[in-house]
């Protein structure tokens, strides 16, 4: 670590925890095979659940017949439709899914029916002898034909196949784009993504008949919505349901909302009046979805001739699937994140979250703003460029002058950005190499930014935004109690280093119990990257009030005032008399005289003037803190097979402070890689609604042959706010990535590709039209 | 557990006990590796009454040089066998490459030369679980009445994605087959025709025991592969290229293609150009002997026009570099 | 159909069971042996999850059948360490951050053990080549590579710990 980092002020010889590179608290169960998944847990007794998919991509259904495949020995619960007459949905203004589809199905793949049976291959004749008529509607695979004039509703109650279209203005967007000396615009279609996590979707539900009691375990990052829905959907007491969440193999976005197959798994348990497991396949898990939806983007600005931005205005189309899940979120995070990054005098939204016959789309990873980002930042390369001002110097002239309130009402109160960029520069090698590599290879640079939370929560209570619990008990040992799901990006060991930085102690004394509805407090959930600004904020109350009773018990047992003792951690003294001192186990033998186990919490919530604004949908985009990257990619582009190969990355992101500076590199190599596929082969495609290609073939994650070394530089700007400064530290340069891709292949090239991905076919198909035009132009000057 | 249908596995230790094996369970299916047909059984597409496991029959897993200097390779032999041996990686070097770009390690340490050949055709529309293929009516190919790809064809279009074939045929490699007939021994094309549903010449009850190269007598070889990811990912084209030089001239060109038709094909009218000039209007005529004698279709993801443009760069490519490196 | 008795050596015990034919030797470990380290992340031969040993050579275990595997030597992730005493790949990765989520690191680290075997002193381009089937979404690769060439100096010096 370089030594200008942010100092934390600590009494010579306490223990160090915060901005130690640690490895991950549970990390030893991981690679010991032992950590239990949700296919792993114990299964005995279970029956196997299994799900009927519609095979039609949008269709009125006449009628399901489940009564052969009930007479099926073996099969022990069937449920539809008919068991379930409850929506739900993340959004309590936008639920409009039913667990298993009732009247329609909107998409293929949507669950109709479900079976509990003894073993695979009864499950398995149970749902070949489902069958389920149908009246059969058109199936809209893109948002262009579900909007066109006179096509089919998928909602009566949506009109126009629009799930919600926002328009947004601030500042004087006409006179701005007047005062611009050029105005450029660019058209983008950027393909549907998906997580794809490791783990296939698996969960295991036990319904107790006798006392009405639900036991549910299963692979989400937001346990407390699950438990929602699942007592709204079974219209059971939330008392009576606990939700426990085990290891879960990454998440990125698609765990963050209750998803059908949870629902159902409850159901059936219900049903067979025991317990159920189900396993999803590799290809359900596609069908499941929640992923980042196809997107196009039209995209102008206006600029000064010295490369001022003066106006930027943008619309947004997404193909959203066939249900509301996040969609109005996310096309709203599309539009508030223009902001915040750069100093845009004007700015004009216009986004239209669309339904199509497919899966349901949801908050995958940088949620709402790559896509944008990518248009927004090739568009940036290419004025530079026309300008004459290199494309890092004209970022330099609109930097924000923080802190600052931006046009759209947000708060930036951090801003490492500019040293970013500087570093990128110089690490890229920029100044010498952009322009002037051979043909095919290619340097390209781009930025990005993300919220460190949201600051207003998806469920409005009235509760604090986050809460942790410590307990203490006589073996001196503290117990962290979080909701939050640890879901591999290691927040369990930050809130552990946080408790133990406070109080001087050592990981060996501290024990995280995260996610048993039961036993630890509620959490939003870990989404938006709010984990260690919010839980790591309450965490830090949480710790500070346990130690100030350590204090007092010491100050009582030696006889001194609380404010001169001093906390080492293992040792407790009074500052000013050498000598006198206690052990930390003492003190908490003294702590515990009278009261017992101690139990102490910590809550954390955005203050209103971090909200946001008052116009509607002002409550998306606002952040206590927002993370800046700057991402220089170095490829090499195959001339022949247009592949193009990603030779290296350089990445800046500022995250505050880095409290755990090794999981801090790895969540950034992490998204910038996820960053990465998007840019040059993951692609979801549809044939009629059939989501082709719903395997890890097809589907194109990169493999280890295809990743470059990524350079992580970790930037400290020390946010006021964080808790010891640290803000987000993952999703912020995800979104750089893409427009970095298509700039350095236009370095390479000399060819600007502006849909995505960038693959062989797309790049070939451009270096095709490119030597046609210029062709046609060199004949039409002769 | 994963469904699965319901079969045994056989385990015999000869050839012949093989094919016996076979007369008995007429609908058992032939298992080397697995790395194939195992995931199309997952997938539903195969349900073998039997499976006749060959890793046990020593014969077939043995790489042995012949009397006139070539190389005899038995069907069992692996991937990474091919990948390694130091007698192909001197003799032919194209074969080596093109084994070591099929799937991953984990594949290669298992897949074999006979499954590689053997290997099912390919189509989006085919590779595909039951549920999915169910619902889209199936295809010719499999339990259906129509070709997704063309569906006015009464014929398969699935694409042979094999990597090692090609260059096994610009070596002129033939093929030992044992049968309820007896043995015999075909040149490797004649093992394939144009029919993606039945791209195999040879009987359900046949097995393909070795592969028999003559010596490379002075050709420089190559293989080059077109895909999205360098490593799990099949050949959206590759094309292998054999070829002599004389000073400026080409001597004589050999070339085969795989990914881009029901099978692999040996490029016609290569021979021809023999003893032309190596120039530019040499390499478009290499080019040129593409197009009318494959029939790429919309089988994968990527469209078939872009395998077809850059399968005829990339012949260009690969015959310029090996011309080079020529003797 | 008949089960047969399946004998094999399982990290290193010898095992019979009566194992139907059509079983993968994913479904084996797991729901037999009831060793769950072995993952399943795809729906056949194109993750790496489920990678294992089979005679030293990492092998894919959900493309493989159990009866395939009679006879041989099965080793999954469970057999490296010494009781809860890491090996050494498994120690490097904890401590590299070689796994977030996990998901993958069993795969990875058999997949890995397999290289070290055969070549314990690996390049980066190796390492690549080695870990080639095996996917993970978390990581970018780039701690995974560090993990290993940890793992390779750590069992130079001869010392696991
Ligand atoms: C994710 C993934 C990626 C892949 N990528 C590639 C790739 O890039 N390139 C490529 O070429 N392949 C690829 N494969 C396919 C496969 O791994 C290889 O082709 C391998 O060589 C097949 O050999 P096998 O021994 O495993 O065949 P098996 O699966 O055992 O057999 C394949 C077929 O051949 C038959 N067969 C096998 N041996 C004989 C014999 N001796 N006589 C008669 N019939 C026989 C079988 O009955 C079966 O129908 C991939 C597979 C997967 C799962
Ligand atoms: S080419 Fe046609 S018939 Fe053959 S597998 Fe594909 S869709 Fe089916
Ligand atoms: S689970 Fe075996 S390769 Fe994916
Ligand atoms: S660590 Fe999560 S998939 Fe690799």
């Amino acid at each position: 670590m370089s030594a200008d980092r942010p100092a934390i002020a600590r009494p010579a010889g306490k223990n160090a925890l915060i901005g130690e590179r640690t490895p991950l608290i549970d990390g030893a169960e991981k690679v010991s095979g032992v950590a239990k998944y949700p296919a792993d847990l114990d299964a005995t007794g279970a029956l196997v659940g299994r799900i009927y998919r519609s095979p039609y991509g949008h269709a009125e259904i006449i009628n399901l017949d489940v009564e052969a495949a009930r007479k099926i020995p073996g099969v022990v619960a069937i449920v539809t439709g008919d068991d379930c007459d409850v929506t739900y949905g993340i959004l309590p203004v936008a639920q409009n899914e039913y667990p298993l589809a009732r009247g329609k199905v909107r998409y293929r793949g949507e669950p109709v029916a479900a079976v509990a049976a003894i073993d695979e291959a009864t499950a398995e004749a149970a749902l070949r002898a489902i069958v389920m008529e149908v009246n059969e509607l058109p199936i809209y695979d893109r948002s262009e034909d579900s909007r066109a004039p006179g096509a089919a509703l998928l909602h009566d109650d949506k009109p126009d196949n629009l799930e919600r279209s926002v328009h947004t203005e601030f500042g004087d967007v006409a006179t701005e784009f007047a005062n611009a000396d050029i105005v450029r615009e660019a058209v983008h279609d950027c393909a549907e993504v998906t997580q794809m996590h490791m783990d296939p979707h698996a969960g295991i539900a036990e319904y107790d008949v006798e006392r009405h009691r639900l036991l549910l375990q299963s692979a989400t990052q937001v346990p407390y919505y699950v438990h929602l829905m699942v007592a709204q959907c079974m219209k059971m007491d939330k008392s009576s349901i606990r939700v426990i969440k085990p290891f879960i193999g990454g998440g990125f976005g698609a765990r963050t909302e209750t998803l059908n197959y949870e629902l159902v798994l409850c159901l059936l348990a219900r049903a067979a009046k025991g317990k159920v497991r189900i396993k999803l396949s590799r290809e359900e898990t596609f069908f499941t979805h929640r992923g980042r939806p196809r997107t196009k983007i039209n995209m102008k600005i206006g600029m000064k001739k010295d490369g001022r931005f003066t106006a930027c205005e943008c619309t947004v189309e997404q193909s959203g699937g066939g249900y509301g899940g996040y969609g109005i979120v996310t096309i709203l995070y599309a539009g508030a994140l223009l902001n915040a990054i750069y100093d845009i005098p004007a700015v004009k939204y216009d986004g239209y979250r669309v339904y199509t016959n497919t899966p349901p789309c949801g908050a995958m990873r940088g949620h709402g703003t790559v896509d944008v980002r990518h248009a927004f930042e090739t568009l940036l390369d290419k004025m530079a460029e026309e300008l004459g001002i290199d494309a890092l110097e004209l970022r330099r002239r609109n930097f924000l002058q923080t802190p600052t309130t931006t046009i759209n009402g947000i708060k930036v109160t951090s801003y490492g950005f500019p040293d970013c960029i500087d570093w990128a520069e110089e690490a890229s090698g920029w100044k010498k190499r952009h322009g002037q590599l051979p043909y095919g290879k290619g340097l390209g640079i781009a930025c990005s930014h993300y919220v460190s939370g949201a600051a207003k929560p998806v469920h409005w209570t009235g509760e604090p935004h986050a809460t942790v619990n410590l307990k203490l008990d006589y073996d001196a040992g503290v117990t962290v109690l979080t909701g939050a799901a640890d879901i591999g990006q290691g927040s369990s060991t930050i809130l552990a280093q946080v408790v133990g930085e406070v109080l001087g102690l050592g990981l060996n004394r501290i024990t995280v119990i995260a996610n048993d509805s039961r036993i630890t407090p509620k959490d939003n959930g870990s989404y938006s990257s709010r984990v260690t600004f919010m839980v790591g904020n309450a965490a830090l109350e949480a710790a500070q009030n346990l130690q100030k009773l350590l204090i007092e018990a010491a100050a009582r047992k030696m006889e001194a005032k609380p404010e001169d003792i001093e906390c080492l951690g293992e040792i407790y003294r009074v500052a000013a008399k050498q000598g006198v001192e206690m052990s930390y186990e003492d003190v908490v033998r003294e702590a515990l005289v009278d009261t017992g186990t101690i139990t102490v919490k910590g809550n954390f919530t955005v203050p209103r003037e971090y909200q946001g604004g008052k116009f509607h949908g002002a409550a998306v985009g606002p952040s206590m803190a927002y993370s800046y990257a700057a991402l220089a990619v170095e490829v090499d582009v195959d001339e022949i097979t247009g592949r193009v190969n990603i030779e290296n990355i350089w990445v800046a992101h500022d995250c505050g402070y880095a409290l755990n500076p090794l999981a801090v590199e790895g969540q950034i190599q992490g998204a910038v890689w996820m960053g990465l596929g998007q840019a040059v082969s993951e692609e979801n495609r549809y044939f009629k609604g059939l989501l082709v290609g719903p395997n890890v073939l097809d589907y194109r994650v990169p493999t280890i042959k295809d990743s470059p070394h990524i350079e992580v530089k970790i930037v400290e700007s020390n946010d006021p706010n964080g808790p010891f400064g640290a803000k987000e530290a993952s999703e912020g340069a995800l979104a750089a990535v893409l427009p970095a891709v298509a700039n350095a292949v236009y370095d390479a090239i000399g060819i600007r590709v502006d849909d995505m991905p960038l693959t062989p076919e797309r790049i070939v198909d451009a270096m095709v039209k490119h030597e046609r035009d210029t062709k046609a132009q060199r004949q039409a000057a002769q | 557990m994963e469904y699965m249908p319901p079969f045994e596995v056989l385990k015999p230790s000869t050839i012949d006990e093989a094919v016996a094996l076979h007369g008995q369970t007429p609908e058992a299916r032939f298992l080397a590796g697995g790395t194939d047909i195992i995931p199309n059984i997952r997938r539903g597409i195969v349900a073998p009454g039997a499976l006749i496991e060959l890793s046990g029959i020593a014969e077939m897993q043995e790489i042995t040089q012949t009397e006139d200097g070539g190389l005899n390779i038995g069907a069992g032999v692996t991937l990474a066998q091919l990948e390694t041996d130091p007698r192909i990686a001197a003799a032919y070097p194209a074969i080596a490459k093109a084994a070591s770009e099929v799937a991953a390690n984990s594949h290669r340490n298992v897949g074999t030369l006979g499954g590689n050949l053997c290997l099912d055709t390919r189509c989006v529309y085919y590779n595909q679980s039951e549920w999915w293929r169910s619902s889209n009516d199936y295809c010719l190919k499999h339990r259906g009445e129509i070709c997704h790809v063309a569906p006015k064809s009464k014929r398969c279009f699935a694409a042979f994605s094999g990597d090692v074939a090609p260059t096994l045929m610009i070596m002129d490699a033939t093929v030992d087959l044992a049968g309820p007939n007896g043995r015999r021994t075909i040149a490797l094309p004649d093992l394939y025709q144009a029919d993606g549903a039945a791209h195999l010449l040879i009987g359900k009850d046949e097995i393909l025991t070795a592969v028999t190269l003559p010596p490379n007598d002075g050709w420089a070889t190559g293989y080059a592969k077109v895909r999205v990811r360098v490593s799990i990912d099949f050949p959206l084209a590759g094309i292998a290229i054999a070829l002599k030089r004389d000073g400026e001239k080409l001597k004589a060109i050999k070339i085969a293609v795989t990914g881009l038709d029901s099978q692999p094909i040996t490029l016609a009218g290569a021979d021809a150009l023999a003893n032309h000039p190596f120039d530019d209007a040499l390499l478009q005529s290499l080019e040129g002997l593409l197009p009318k004698q494959i029939q790429p279709m919309t089988s994968t993801l990527t469209p078939p026009g872009y395998r077809r443009r850059v399968s005829g760069n990339l012949i260009k490519a690969l015959a310029k570099e090996l011309f080079a490196t020529a003797g | 159909m008949e089960k047969s008795i399946l004998r094999l050596t399982l990290n290193g015990r010898e095992r019979a069971d009566a194992v139907d034919g059509n079983v993968l030797l994913i479904d084996y470990i797991r729901e037999i042996a009831g060793l769950t380290g072995t993952k399943m992340g795809c729906d056949g031969g194109e993750c790496g999850a489920c990678t294992v040993l089979v005679d030293g050579e990492p092998r894919l275990a959900c493309i493989s059948l159990a009866a395939s595997a009679e006879g041989h030597d099965v080793e999954t992730i469970e057999s490296l360490a010494e009781g809860t005493r890491l090996s050494a790949l498994q120690k490097s990765f904890h401590q590299k951050l070689g796994s977030q989520c996990g998901f993958c690191t069993p795969g990875m680290i058999m997949a890995s053990e397999g290289l070290l075997r055969k070549n314990p002193d690996p390049s980066v381009e190796e390492i690549r080549t080695g870990l080639s089937g095996n996917i993970c979404r978390c990581t970018g690769y780039v701690k995974i590579i560090e993990s290993v060439q940890d793992a390779a100096e750590r069992k130079a010096e001869g010392d696991a710990a």
